[in-house]
């Protein structure tokens, strides 16, 4: 909000000056230059301009650069026991949970048979593509997660607040669209003669 | 160096705003077009900011697009956010926040009948 008042702010003041600027008479004319409307800048302030902007590039390249390396991996791989059908729920720093290993650039996350998976390693954000694949004894295939013949449905990241303290979380489903919508329609509550009354018509 | 510092201190500000607002879209927020033409004029300004120690008047005029286009974006977003301030919710306005308290919890009274 802040942010968007001193934008807001700023843009409203050089909105007005450019205004005055391109719609005063010529310095030549009857106005003379000022420190406010300037007739241009001397050639020492335009190298002090140049360099310190040639500065300000490098540094932001390079800081950029030094973060990008540094930086954890951002993307997963949701390695899903095969023929799994369900929602699929990952809970982030969870005390006492194992880490998330990383392997080739991808943070590892191997969803057990229960669905559940708990740990203390930290939910990722940025752009990312995350992979999906379904893993068993001898082998892993990849799931598709979008097109017609997509697996994966409803992904969600959130934050809850309980008893034991906040707890952030992604959840996922695993089936075919049929599958995600008959869930769906179970999962609604179903409204029952005494939930529909209204408050004004009970007595 | 007066312009230069106005244009490019605005041009900095105005990119950085509507670009975090941009970067919503990475959690689905639809993408609204009026972001990118503020975007592009806040670029403008910043090229306008350069024009000016050279050409300060076709420096102005360029500012002045540039603020045109971003205009396009903020004047119907505060337009926005003013009518939302004026049309409360009706329940926003029964609302009375309690002093010092930073989380409140909705309970039903025991007069309550449902």
């Amino acid at each position: 909000m802040m942010l968007a008042c001193l934008a807001i702010a700023l843009l409203v003041f050089v909105t007005v000056y450019s205004a005055i600027v391109s719609f005063r008479q010529k310095p030549g004319e009857s106005a003379a230059p000022s420190w406010i409307f300037p007739d241009g800048t001397r050639r020492p302030a335009r190298i002090f301009v140049g360099i310190a902007s040639l500065m300000l590039l490098i540094g932001l390249g390079t800081w950029l650069s030094i973060n990008a390396r540094n930086s954890s991996p951002r993307s997963f791989r949701f390695l899903i026991p095969e023929g799994y059908s369900g929602w699929v729920r990952v809970e982030f720093e969870v005390p006492g949970a194992s880490i998330l290993p990383a392997e080739a650039g991808q943070t590892v996350v191997k969803v057990p048979y229960s669905g559940l998976l708990r740990t203390s390693s930290q939910e990722q954000y940025g752009w990312a593509k995350d992979d999906y694949l379904f893993y068993s004894s001898d082998r892993v295939r990849t799931l598709p997660d979008f097109g017609s013949g997509r697996l994966i449905w409803g992904k969600i990241n959130a934050e809850e607040s309980g008893s034991s303290g906040k707890r952030k979380y992604e959840e996922f489903f695993v089936g075919t669209e049929q599958q995600f919508k008959d869930q769906a329609e179970q999962a609604k509550p179903k409204a029952t003669p005494k939930d529909s009354r209204s408050p004004a018509t009970t007595p | 160096m007066l312009p230069f510092s106005l244009y490019f201190v605005t041009g900095v500000v105005t990119c950085f705003h509507v670009y975090s607002l941009l970067s919503f879209v990475v959690y689905g927020v639809p993408l609204n077009p009026l972001e990118l033409v503020a975007l592009m004029g806040s670029f403008c300004l910043l090229i306008a900011a350069y024009v000016s120690l050279f050409r300060p008047r076709a420096a102005g005029r360029l500012a002045l697009l540039a603020c045109l286009a971003m205009w396009c974006f903020y004047a119907p977003a505060i337009a926005q956010f003013v009518r939302a301030r004026i049309r409360k919710p009706l329940a926003a306005q029964l609302i009375v926040p309690p002093t010092g308290a930073t989380t409140h919890t909705v309970s039903r009274p025991e007069s309550a009948r449902f």
